[in-house]
């Protein structure tokens, strides 16, 4: 193939790059967030008392967790704009 | 691509002094509105002045308490209470902006959907817990904090400090930026699936009306929650930064 070849590619082959990036972004996500609110859940059901504690500090940790998912999703909407 | 376009603030009047751009868009309205509407309620809802709290001032005073005990109280400890305007303010106009945003009508713009809006908070939360340290430990000391102590000597000791020193500085820089990201991101996102919603109706056809306007009623509501929580994580993660940087680290 010729270069002008090449170059059409990649306005198709970055938004398969942005494709790619938000859906690897979102698995590992998904899997921390399941598992944090899992262990979150199971800490409540041992002590119901700290049901309110544990509930805050669940939030503050999906919101580390999702900022994850939404530094990919930065990534897809500068590479497919 | 026109989904960003919507996105973009329009211009009511231009104004530029010299070389930079100072039009009134529909962005600066918004914030406008929004710190107005701030101000508005919290001085009704101060004024009013009961013993016992009803209406408009039960209301904020639910919201000033909790910014109180959770966000400042628990995180700083009691004589933390100094930084409680400075959280809540931050709290209140962030909740405030980005529930405007979720109003169809005249500016229609999310202030915190704009980077340099969360990225100008996200510095003056930086500027704020590096001055709150060095205030309270002096320049030298706070910053030998950065390092634990009980190196080993010789070469190894420093290119262990070195490399601790690279660690910790990396994770300063990247705290406000995280702050910045996360709230654009959530709400550009959040308000980006509304629009990819209702413009299937667009795209496929008319039939898919009921279907559409379903998912987005239920995004809507998801957002309103997104909207107050992260709100809330600014604050109490501005406030954990700081009472980081204050206590005693080592």
């Amino acid at each position: 193939m010729d270069a002008t070849g090449l170059a059409q590619l990649v306005p198709g082959l970055a938004k398969l790059g942005g494709g790619l990036s938000i859906g690897l972004g979102a698995l590992g996500t998904g899997i921390g967030m399941g598992i944090l609110v899992g262990k979150a859940i199971e800490g409540m059901a041992r002590q119901p008392e700290s049901a309110g504690l544990l509930r805050t500090t669940m939030f503050i940790g999906v919101a580390f967790v999702e900022a994850l998912a939404l530094y990919a999703l930065v990534v897809t909407f500068l590479l497919i704009f | 691509m026109n989904l960003m376009e919507h996105l973009q603030p329009h211009v009511y009047i231009p104004l530029k002094i010299g070389d930079i751009d100072i039009s009134i868009t529909n962005a600066v309205v918004a914030i406008w509105i929004a710190s107005f509407l701030v101000f508005l309620t919290l001085t009704l809802a101060g004024r009013a002045g009961r013993l016992v709290p009803k209406g408009i001032q039960n209301f904020m005073e639910t919201l000033v308490q909790f910014a109180r005990q959770t966000l400042v109280v628990e995180i700083l400890g009691e004589e933390g209470v100094a930084w409680f305007p400075f959280i809540a303010t931050l709290f209140f106009f962030i909740l405030y902006c980005n529930l405007l945003g979720l109003v169809p009508v005249f500016p229609g713009f999310t202030p915190t959907s704009n980077i340099w809006v969360t990225a100008s908070l996200a510095v003056v939360v930086f500027i704020c817990t590096h001055a709150a340290g060095i205030a309270k430990h002096g320049i030298g000391r706070y910053f030998k904090n950065f390092v634990p102590s009980g190196m080993p000597k010789g070469i190894a000791g420093l290119v262990l400090t070195g490399f601790m020193l690279l660690v910790e500085i990396i994770s300063h820089v990247a705290r406000p930026f995280s702050l910045a990201v996360r709230l654009f991101a959530n709400m550009t996102a959040g308000h980006l699936v509304i629009m990819v919603f209702i413009s299937m109706i667009f795209m496929i056809s008319a039939f898919i009306t009921p279907v559409s306007v379903v998912m987005a009623v239920v995004m809507m509501a998801f957002e309103i929650f997104v909207c107050v929580l992260q709100a809330f994580i600014f604050a109490i993660l501005a406030s954990i930064y700081i009472s980081l940087a204050v206590h005693a680290e080592h």
